[in-house]
């Protein structure tokens, strides 16, 4: 063995013996830079595939692009807030806005409060993505809500089911008797549902929260106006206060005549 | 040597066998990215009016005249236990301020011959529901109107601004209040009286010499009160944030709204009750966090 590693190390004289050897030598690394060629082409493959395959499910996944292909620029109007002085100013920017109306809402969100993550901002707010998703209800909204059966109708449980899945809808009432209820035909109750992750660092207080609340409300009226009541979730599920203070479990109309503190019926003293 | 290169080989076809192998990895990573669309769905299937957990703070019985109780008033000292509000500054927080804010109006109050109910009168309080933890703004706002007071005053604390700043509900006023309020909006029925007890702090607040600012904010749980209600929210006397802790201060203050609250006792007039036969909220602590309305 220690002389056919010497031979083979060396280009050695013809001896037959050899010659076998080196035969047999080159057939296995044709075989070899075979494979090597097999494993990169099935490695590239593999790559492509992979590619293609996670570029569908990205599609799939984002059903409701931010910026539809088709966004042009257009002109809105902000209600920025600001705290030194408690207030909300109009604004106009250029920006592209997506087609379906809750693309729209979202898009229009994200750019109001990514304005406030600003470093100089005048109402400050934390950095990142801040709403998950809107959706959109024609007003009046009418619903129904499961309830468990009345006792009385437990009789005939003839199916058998079992007894949770047993239950009848009843109709969900408002507790506002103007809640719920279209100004103008074509109204619609927009859902905004924010991000925990917003939310948790919101700055706490009566005002800093209120006024992030009427800012957005006042964006959504200038820009969308059939958006005429506004309900905020967080995370899909209701939550009591923004951060503390502000209602979250409130219906909110989007317009400042009933909303906001606009005089009008106020007989309190003015600001001092 | 040959035992070497077959060995190379072995490895390089197992290689070869895993890379084919691999492409299971696409259904892996496809489910892993419908993850996200599944949830968000999940998100719009989870609205569903949840059952807030209602006191029966509001008398459910036949109509009968609306019971106030002058010499009652509520204090709630918001925030407290977990929920510190805001930080004011480095070694303040709303939750302790208002504390004490809330003893120091106690004690005015009492000496002018209040009976006065607070809805804490230490860092956290006990939710009646055992097992429930620390008592909830629903829990407050069942207290509060248990009390049938003459006025009820949820305590904050800022450190923007100046002064006090008085802040009413957003609601719009509702002719009266029908036999079973809806929890979400009771305090419809309140708001010319919360008007009026507005106006009254702020003259007493402006005579005293301090700062005011009024204004109208939907503070939880506010909107849930029958009885006139305001959020006092006590601001810095000055530039600095922790002017707010000065004892003189807060007496200055808590004096103003003792003095307004003395007043007030003998003006207070409950709303109207509402004929029952105005349609009875089938739950009202779900109420407008349901889903609809009945057409
Ligand atoms: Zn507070």
């Amino acid at each position: 063995m220690k002389d056919h590693l010497q031979e083979g190390s060396q280009p050695a004289p013809s001896s037959p013996h050899v010659s076998v050897i080196q035969e047999i030598q080159r057939r296995q690394r044709i075989v070899f830079w075979c494979l090597i060629v097999c494993i990169v082409a099935m490695g590239v493959l593999l790559a492509a595939e992979r590619h293609r395959e996670r570029k569908r499910i990205e599609a799939l996944a984002d059903q409701m692009p931010i910026d539809a292909p088709t966004a042009v620029e257009e002109t809105v109007t902000l209600e920025l807030a600001s705290d030194a002085d408690g207030t909300l100013r109009p604004e106009t920017r250029q920006i592209a806005l997506p087609q379906a109306t809750n693309a729209r809402v979202k898009a229009l969100l994200d750019h109001l409060l990514a304005y406030y993550a600003l470093p100089d901002s005048a109402h400050a707010l934390p950095p990142g993505p801040a709403v998950a998703e809107v959706f959109l209800l024609p007003l009046p909204v009418v619903g129904y809500v499961a309830s468990p059966l009345p006792p009385g109708a437990h009789s005939g449980t003839d199916s058998g089911a079992d007894p949770a899945s047993v239950r009848t809808t009843a109709p969900v009432s408002s507790s506002d008797p103007n809640a719920l209820q279209p100004r103008q035909p074509g109204g619609e109750l927009a859902v905004i549902d924010l991000l925990s992750s917003w939310v948790n660092q919101h700055p706490s207080g009566v005002e800093v929260e209120s006024l992030t609340l009427r800012s957005i409300l006042g964006t959504l009226h200038a820009n969308l106006p059939q958006i005429e009541q506004v309900r905020f979730l967080v995370d899909g599920q209701t939550r009591e206060t923004l951060a503390g203070h502000a209602d979250l479990l409130r219906t909110y109309p989007t317009a400042h005549d009933n909303a906001m503190q606009t005089g009008g019926n106020d007989p309190g003293p003015a600001k001092e | 040597m040959n035992a070497l290169r077959n060995s190379i080989l072995a490895a390089l076809l197992t290689a070869c066998l895993l890379t084919l192998a691999a492409p299971d990895a696409h259904a892996q990573m496809g489910a892993a990215s419908r993850g996200p669309a599944t949830q968000a769905n999940g998100a719009s299937a989870a609205w569903t009016p949840q059952p807030s957990v209602s006191i029966s703070s509001v008398n459910a019985s036949a109509p009968a005249p609306i019971l106030i109780n002058r010499r009652v008033v509520v204090l709630d000292p918001a925030h407290g236990g977990s929920d510190s509000g805001a930080q004011i500054s480095d070694t303040t927080v709303e939750k302790d301020v208002t504390l004490a804010l809330a003893f120091r109006l106690r004690a005015m109050l009492t000496a002018r011959g209040f009976t006065v109910v607070m809805t804490r009168d230490s860092d956290a309080m006990a939710s009646p529901t055992p097992g429930a933890g620390e008592l909830t703004l629903d829990d407050r706002a069942g207290v509060a109107n248990h009390a049938h007071a003459a006025a009820c005053l949820l305590l904050h604390a800022s450190g923007s601004g100046v002064g006090v700043h008085l802040y009413r509900s957003e609601l719009d006023a509702a002719p009266g209040e029908s036999a079973v309020p809806p929890w979400l909006t009771a305090q419809a029925a309140w708001i010319p009286q919360s008007s009026l007890l507005e106006g009254e702090l702020a003259n007493a607040l402006t005579r005293s010499g301090i700062p005011l600012v009024t204004g109208r904010a939907s503070v939880r749980p506010m909107d849930s009160l029958t009885c006139p209600a305001l959020v006092v929210e006590l601001a810095p006397a000055d530039e600095d944030v922790d002017s707010m802790n000065r004892t003189d201060y807060q007496q200055q203050v808590a004096r103003a709204i003792a003095g307004a609250l003395l007043v007030w006792a003998d003006q207070v007039q409950a709303p109207l009750r509402l004929s029952s036969a105005a349609p009875a909220m089938n739950h009202p602590g779900a109420g407008s966090s349901g889903a609809g309305v009945q057409p």
